[in-house]
């Protein structure tokens, strides 16, 4: 059963292996100056705020090719197992009865289970192992710009997803492994269901793409319990406009889940207090004197109220997403079991 | 001999649709058993059901003594042939031997290459460019090379031309022959399998409407021509199955176990294909214009 599966899937392995080459070899080569640009940069061994300056120096510094490795690296991550998904899984079962091999297939000496246990587990594997080896690789050609956003402060738009941002969280430590599980799974189950490859691409496509929407902006934010800060004002680094915080105080990197501004009672403001916003700013006319919107809304005792997750629970939250993932990757696959099994008796 | 498929009230239902509905069969052990019946009389269904490719949705079915599929063992014990010969086409003629080799523990490896050699395979050519007689003949190897006690074949000649169809049923008897199988066999022409199979059974509509040893079932089938007479006016122990009449004359196929007496009829031998036509005609008949059923007893 394993020759099997390895015949009938080699095809598709040494091309995943030469483009998983191929792009380690981009990494290589273009890892060690991006690494050099880091060294020479002062970002190591910086304090407080001549760190944000080393680092938006060392962005500076990156070469239009290192920007493009970069989002191309995040963009292979994010897309591998949805690729992985269609071309392997959805034809695994589903091309069996396109071409109604199965009657071959399950008519040889090996129990209909054990012929999709093998081809199950080892191309599903196999998906989860080019997806975290590009991780990986990845993740350690990157490590001189993840370094680098840690500590800027305001840098540039493109390099300003924190460890906890929607496409570095998906891309970075484990989780690539639950979502090639579970997109590997998720194709061959609807292969079982549409009975044919090309609509069962379509449809995991949708709701792979869906799921990978859903998570960051409905579902991670409530997998662990997150933390609650009250911050002055600038200490938040309140957004003037929408009143929200932009860091929490001590936490680094933290993932700001929500953040309201509170008068001084305590109460929930949703706006700039009249008495504030009639302010000028320094350097109006008139205005050297006077406080800014902020300054007049520190003084009056406004602060914020933050929900975060510290990046302390970076490893926890991953464990959990990825956790997900394989159960419903399990599930899924238990569905296709039981689906041709109910075939027989 | 035990039945090598014994079928009581089985029943198959795709959604709403019965492809199979209360059939009641016992195909026994030593022969080789044509399976005849018009399209959509089930016989796919029912051997998809024997090789436990489909669960039944009613009754049983045993093959050797066993539930279809239940295990390696049981799998090990039954060939199957699918109709129209599935293969990978991606593979080539000496990757679907491997297959069987890693996939079957009874696989007989000299078996399968003598029939490559022989019948003239080249074992680097893929699978996807053979001849429809070639594809047959490779989906064959592998059903034979498993050594199976059955050997279950759906439509196997239904798609190949009349000289690879001969060719495929002397290559199938010589299987036959030299590995003892029980054989089973299903076509919708009876004239594919004449030559071959020693066992016929007629399934029309789910229904065996006649099952026995071929040279038994010639014995007791006679075709009577005579002078124009009511069909139901006739001796007892006599059964029409089927009668045609022109303004002078009857024709009647009846099924009698003793001789015909009447010297007012002139006795024929009859044919497995008018045998056959004759009961499938019947069972149409009987179901279009409400005619008095004439249920055969096995």
């Amino acid at each position: 059963m394993i020759w099997l599966t390895w015949r009938q899937f080699r095809i598709q392995a040494i091309t995943a292996a030469t483009a998983l080459a191929a792009f380690v070899i981009l990494l290589a080569a273009t890892g060690p100056h991006l690494a050099g640009l880091y060294a020479t940069s002062k970002i190591t061994g910086c304090h407080a705020f001549a760190c944000g300056t080393a680092a938006n120096a060392f962005f500076g510094q990156l070469a239009g090719l290192d920007t493009v490795v970069y989002l191309l690296g995040i963009g292979l991550i994010l897309a591998a197992p949805a690729i992985m998904g269609i071309f392997w899984g959805a034809p695994l079962i589903a091309r069996e009865l396109e071409t109604r091999t199965f009657n071959l297939a399950w008519t040889q000496g090996v129990t209909r289970a054990q012929w999709l246990a093998v081809k199950l587990a080892l191309t599903c594997l196999a998906a989860m192992a080019v997806t975290e080896a590009l991780s990986l690789s990845y993740a350690w050609w990157a490590n001189p710009i993840s370094k680098a956003i840690g500590v800027s402060v305001g840098g540039p738009q493109l390099f300003s997803q924190g460890v906890f941002s929607s496409v570095s969280f998906a891309s970075h430590g484990i989780t690539p492994l639950g979502y090639a599980a579970f997109a590997f799974t998720l194709a061959t189950a609807v292969g079982v269901l549409t009975r044919r490859v090309l609509p069962a691409m379509a449809i995991t496509l949708a709701i792979f793409a869906a799921v990978q929407l859903a998570m960051p902006l409905w579902i991670r934010p409530h997998l662990t319990p997150p933390s609650h800060t009250i911050a002055g004002i600038f200490a938040a680094d309140q957004v003037y406009g929408t009143l929200s915080a932009d860091v929490v105080p001590g936490q680094p990197n933290a993932w700001i889940l929500s953040s309201q501004a509170l008068n001084s009672a305590g109460q929930p403001v949703s706006a700039i207090p009249t008495a504030c916003a009639s302010v000028s700013y320094p350097g109006e006319k008139g205005g050297a004197s006077a406080l800014t919107p902020g300054q007049c809304m520190q003084k009056l005792g406004y602060r914020e109220a933050i929900t975060y997750l510290p990046t302390s629970r970076y490893w926890p939250l991953q464990g959990t997403e990825t956790g997900i993932f394989l159960a419903l990757a399990l599930a899924l696959a238990g569905f296709c079991f039981w689906r041709l099994g109910r075939r027989r008796t | 001999m035990n039945a090598v498929i014994e079928t009581d009230g089985l029943g198959k239902r795709y959604r709403r649709q019965w492809a199979l509905t209360d059939c009641t069969l016992s195909i026994p052990a030593g022969h080789v058993v044509g399976l005849v019946g018009p399209n959509g009389a089930g016989k796919t269904t029912l051997l998809s059901l024997a090789v436990g490719l489909l669960a039944p949705d009613a009754g049983t079915i045993k093959v050797l003594g066993g539930t279809p599929a239940a295990g390696q063992a049981q799998l090990a014990r039954v060939g199957f042939l699918a109709q129209d010969a599935p293969i990978y086409s991606g593979l080539s003629v000496a990757d679907h031997l491997k297959l069987g080799a890693h996939l079957n523990t009874s696989w007989d490896s000299g078996l399968a290459r003598g029939r490559v050699d022989r019948l003239d395979l080249d074992p680097g050519q893929k699978a996807g460019t053979l001849s429809g007689g070639q594809r047959a003949q490779l989906a064959l190897t592998l059903a034979v090379a498993k050594r199976p006690e059955l050997l279950v074949l759906d439509e196997p000649v239904a798609s190949l031309d009349p000289l690879a169809r001969r060719e495929f049923l002397q290559d199938l008897m010589e299987a036959v022959a030299e590995q003892e199988l029980s054989v089973v066999l299903s076509s919708h022409l009876v004239a594919d399998l004449e030559r071959v199979c020693d066992y016929l059974i007629v399934l029309v509509g789910s229904r065996v409407r006649v099952a026995g040893p071929v040279d038994e079932l010639l014995a007791v089938h006679h075709l009577l021509t005579g002078p124009r007479r009511d069909p139901d006016a006739l001796p007892d122990g006599l059964e029409v199955i089927s009668a045609s009449q022109t303004d002078v004359q009857t024709t009647l196929l009846v099924r009698t176990s003793g001789p015909v007496l009447d010297p007012a009829w002139t006795v024929s031998q009859v044919g497995l294909e008018d045998l056959t036509l004759a009961y499938m005609s019947q069972a149409a008949g009987g179901r279009r214009r409400g005619h008095r059923h004439l249920e055969v007893q096995k």
